[in-house]
């Protein structure tokens, strides 16, 4: 694993600088049923394609961001300031 | 100039690898096989098999052919007993047929004999041993380095392609693994003069940077190369850099590989490449009567080396003549079809294979073409090239004999011969790589550069399969291997100290590594205080009298903003809305699967400032945990790391108001600062936050102020509290105060599944608030009633206590844990917290906990050891 991601505010890195922070998925409402919230917790979809991502920018900006990667190819197409999605 | 080989000195001249000044001096062999123990000399004489490999100052497994000889040097032989010309241990090649192809699987199918014959084997069969080195372990270091185009290989095509990419304008990095460039136009000494000429272009170009006796030992996602540069400054062995290139171009070139016949292993035969480097690049005469094994071009150009070096060439024979090399351990003979010729050195000109390794590894394949005799690559991913005799483009196959044979070595590095092959087919390993696992062919230190063309042609051969449906074992970086020194890179162990370290060191502090941090684990004023010693006295003072300890270490976050309270009532469990300035609350983090992940203070300083403290190891963590919450939500929330720019002590004992109040004008009376309050306000000369907070069960104020002010106002506080008996106290008093009024410690006391019902804080997780991080989950928690487990405290009376992680046993099974346990001074005997199934978590329930082997009976109690009304707190 040594691809690069691009980060809005420092440019391509290596992903070592990066922490992961998972698939973006909504959070369940605090009153959702149990099976949703297990889903939401414990569960991951693993997408084989294009995949939402939350990114930690550790050895850089200290930014969230998000991240649209290929998670065959390891392509991160774009990359996004979190709740600032252009697309 | 010399080095020492087995005590003896050998001389070196200019330009001399440890292996060239050895065979200048007369050594043939170099070392003796994995399994047999056969002797071995000088093979390929370019860093690619394994017979040269011996111990450098200590380091095993060098080889001694790419590696340049220094004055000084300490080189053994590896691999043999007692020296490398008579080896005891080569008696194990008469017993072969014991050792069959795949024998450990069918010999040792009992376990108890495999763990028998384990070590013998371990010490017979294998390769160098780690000696310490008297100069002491290298340095090594890291870089990272990019440009637009990487050319790996500094021959002619990779010189032409990197003045071609320089033209272009971009940056180039040309690595070469030789100490010259000019790749096989070096050794076989042909066009010197153009060759020169291009080189001088390459270094006029400002543009390209050459780095020389860097090997490239991977091709990585994303374009990155791993190089591994040797010696790049005095003291230090190794450089690895992180090369990040655009596009990369690969010009690695052929190398040569032996031919298979009876005994070609036998010391002093060896590729014709070899013998060119002997000749062209040391100027050494490699033998004196020779057999050149060669069809074609390269046996013309190796046997003109060979007589202008003074070498008799007594015949050329046809690859498909060859019946047997003759000799014992050393070569006496070739014997072919068209006779037998008396020789000390036979010349093998066998087939070329493109060292397409980085190019596999960039995800191209390798297709086998009948017409040039030579596995090429094909479909090259964007951005990856490759151009030079790594295409392949070979003008015709070698014709080759494939004797079935149990002296005839396929692999070189663990002894499989051609018969090993077939009988591993026999078996039913007729795939390649399976072939490869059971036979171990490939797979030594070679990493299959010297076997592997043989090895696919006679599994292809028996399987009758094709070349291309037989295909290829699969090149994996590192590839030639990297010392795990390299990886490790630099020295550099981080250390993060507080602001009053030098004046723990003062007071003799014996430190404890907490993470990055080091913190004083007790004090030791006079040199010959033990650590029970300092400790009881340490808890004393704090009982009794006055203590100080630095809690610098402790994260330490500001959070300010409109919407700071909101942001702490989602990511707590309790409610900080609610929670008056000049007020502190304890404070627990859950994820939403409701395991508690952080715990510490929130202080409110001002209705829209908060101070936070976190657990030393978990800053970060919890900063990262409140900005990722924050983000896209536009709350006005600014969270700052403060935690280097603050100082902390914690102030307690009876006597610690009597202290402070020596250096502060705030009133410190119970009423005017109660428990759980906090004031801003100076403190002897500075500025400082205090909070008045009871983590060790006595009256006290956590004070954080500048840094700057760290030694400071320390000293002014053991000062001021001299003439009431304070002492300075560190983490292990702290631990038994804290354990005695039950106050958990997270990441000790409770696991990565533990919720606060199991850590009995229910009181912490404020169920009616809208919303907060592991609501769902600590309301199913409460609706359920089910608890997985549950934290209580424990006494045992005497003087043993069990270990941390000691099992609670109830009718010989484990059903629980001791997570923390210390001989409280104030209840006069053992004390701990231990998770036990939740129907135990009662007053007074006994419960079974192992010390030192013996299952002795513990009390459970759900209050405080120490002062469980919290009374002295409020003092």
């Amino acid at each position: 694993m040594s691809f690069l991601i691009p980060c809005p505010n420092c440019g391509a890195r290596s992903v070592y600088e990066y922490r992961f922070g998972g698939e973006l998925k909504p959070r369940p409402g605090p009153a959702a049923p149990e099976a949703q919230w297990h889903e939401y917790s414990f569960n991951k979809v693993n997408q084989a394609g294009e995949q939402t991502e939350w990114w930690f920018h550790r050895s850089g900006c200290k930014q969230w961001i998000q991240a649209s990667r290929n998670t065959v190819t390891n392509e991160v197409h774009r990359t996004w300031i979190a709740g600032e999605d252009p697309a | 100039m010399s080095f020492k080989f087995d005590g003896q000195d050998v001389p070196v001249q200019a330009g001399d690898t440890v292996a060239s000044a050895l065979y200048r001096s007369g050594q043939r062999i170099f070392s003796r096989s994995f399994k047999y123990h056969r002797p071995r000399g000088l093979l390929c004489c370019s860093g690619k098999c394994p017979n040269c490999m011996v111990n450098v100052d200590g380091s095993p497994n060098i080889r001694a052919c790419v590696t340049p000889a220094r004055n000084g040097m300490v080189v053994r032989h590896q691999n043999a007993w007692p020296s490398l010309d008579s080896d005891a241990l080569s008696i194990t090649q008469h017993f072969d047929f014991l050792m069959p192809a795949g024998w450990y699987y069918k010999v040792f199918t009992n376990p108890s004999t495999w763990h028998a014959v384990e070590p013998h084997i371990r010490k017979i069969a294998g390769l160098g041993e780690i000696f310490e080195n008297p100069q002491g372990i290298p340095d090594y270091e890291h870089a990272w380095m990019h440009t637009e185009t990487a050319v790996i290989g500094g021959g002619p095509a990779g010189i032409a392609a990197a003045l071609e990419a320089a033209a272009k304008g971009g940056e180039v990095v040309l690595v070469d693994d030789q100490p010259e460039l000019g790749g096989h136009l070096r050794y076989q000494k042909r066009n010197a003069s153009a060759l020169d000429d291009q080189i001088a272009a390459l270094r006029s170009q400002a543009n390209v940077r050459v780095l020389q006796r860097a090997s490239c030992f991977g091709l990585y996602e994303g374009n990155l190369l791993g190089l591994l540069l040797a010696n790049p400054h005095e003291g230090a062995a190794e450089r690895l850099i992180h090369l990040r290139a655009q596009e990369i171009v690969v010009a690695t070139g052929a190398y040569e590989t032996p031919l298979l016949f009876d005994n070609n292993d036998l010391v002093g035969v060896m590729l014709s490449t070899a013998a060119q480097r002997l000749i062209n690049v040391h100027a050494i005469v490699p033998g004196s009567r020779a057999v050149i094994i060669a069809h074609g071009s390269q046996g013309e150009d190796v046997n003109a080396d060979l007589r202008r070096a003074g070498v008799s060439v007594v015949a050329t024979v046809a690859p498909e003549d060859v019946v047997a090399a003759k000799g014992f351990g050393s070569v006496s003979g070739l014997k072919s079809k068209k006779g037998t010729f008396a020789c000390d050195l036979v010349v093998m000109c066998g087939p070329r294979v493109p060292d397409a390794g980085l190019l596999s590894q960039a995800g191209g394949k390798l297709a086998w073409s009948d017409a040039r005799g030579a596995f090429a690559p094909v479909n090259l991913p964007a951005n990856i090239f490759a151009v030079g005799d790594v295409l392949g483009e070979f003008s015709e196959p070698l014709p080759r004999n494939f004797p079935d044979s149990k002296r005839a070595f396929v692999c070189i590095c663990t002894d499989a011969t051609s018969r090993d092959l077939k009988q591993g087919i026999a078996d039913g390993f007729e795939q390649i790589e399976t072939l490869k696992r059971y036979t171990t062919t490939t797979m030594g230190p070679c990493q299959g550069r010297m076997c592997q063309l043989n090895a696919i042609s006679v599994c292809s051969r028996d399987t009758g399969r094709t070349m291309n449906q037989t295909g290829t074992t699969t090149s994996r970086p590192p590839n030639p291997g990297v010392t795990l020194g390299a990886l490790a890179g630099a020295k550099h162990h981080p250390i993060r100290r507080t602001p009053m370290h030098h004046a723990h060191d003062e007071l003799g502090a014996v430190w404890l590594d907490m993470s990055e941090w080091k913190r004083p684990r007790y004090y030791n004023p006079n040199g010959k205080t033990s650590e029970s010693e300092g400790v009881a006295a340490e808890y004393r003072a704090v009982r009794e009298r006055a203590g100080l300890i630095d809690v610098g270490t402790l994260g330490k976050l500001r959070v300010r903003g409109k919407d700071a309270a909101k942001l702490l009532d989602k990511v707590y469990t309790n409610r900080f809305s609610d929670l008056r300035p000049g007020r502190v609350r304890y404070a627990v983090i859950c994820d939403d699967a409701g395991t508690i992940l952080d715990d510490g203070t929130v202080s409110r300083i001002a209705e829209d400032s908060f101070f936070i403290t976190t657990t030393t190891g978990n800053l970060d963590f919890v900063h990262q945990w409140f900005d990722w919450w924050l983000a896209g939500t536009g709350w006005d929330v600014r969270v700052t790391n403060v935690t280097g720019g603050l100082a902390s002590v914690n102030l307690a004992g009876p006597k610690a108001r009597d202290v402070l109040r020596k250096l502060t004008d705030v009133d410190l009376d119970t009423k005017a600062f109660p428990y759980m309050a906090c004031r801003e306000a100076r403190v002897g000369e500075t500025s400082a936050v205090l909070l008045r907070i009871g983590f060790v069960g006595e009256t006290g104020w956590e004070i954080h102020y500048p840094a700057e002010y760290g030694e400071q106002l320390w000293k002014a506080l053991l000062e001021a509290g001299a003439e009431f008996g304070i002492l300075p106290f560190g983490v292990e008093a702290q631990r038994l105060l804290r354990l005695e009024k039950r106050h958990v410690i997270v990441g000790v006391d409770t696991d990565a599944l533990t919720n606060p019902y199991e850590a009995d804080m229910a009181w912490i997780a404020k169920l009616d608030k809208e919303d907060f991080i592991g609501k769902a989950a600590l309301s199913r928690a409460v609706a359920s009633g089910a608890l997985r487990e549950k934290l209580v405290g424990f006494i045992l009376e005497g003087k043993e206590i069990p270990e941390d992680g000691a099992p609670v046993v109830e009718d010989g099974i484990p059903v629980g844990r001791v997570t923390s346990s210390r001989y409280s001074p104030h209840r006069r005997a053992g004390i701990g917290l231990a998770f036990v199934p939740p129907e135990k978590a009662t007053e007074g329930a006994p419960i079974s906990v192992r010390v030192n082997g013996l299952l002795r009976t513990a009390t459970v109690t759900l209050e405080a050891f120490y002062d469980s009304e919290g009374a002295r707190l409020r003092q």
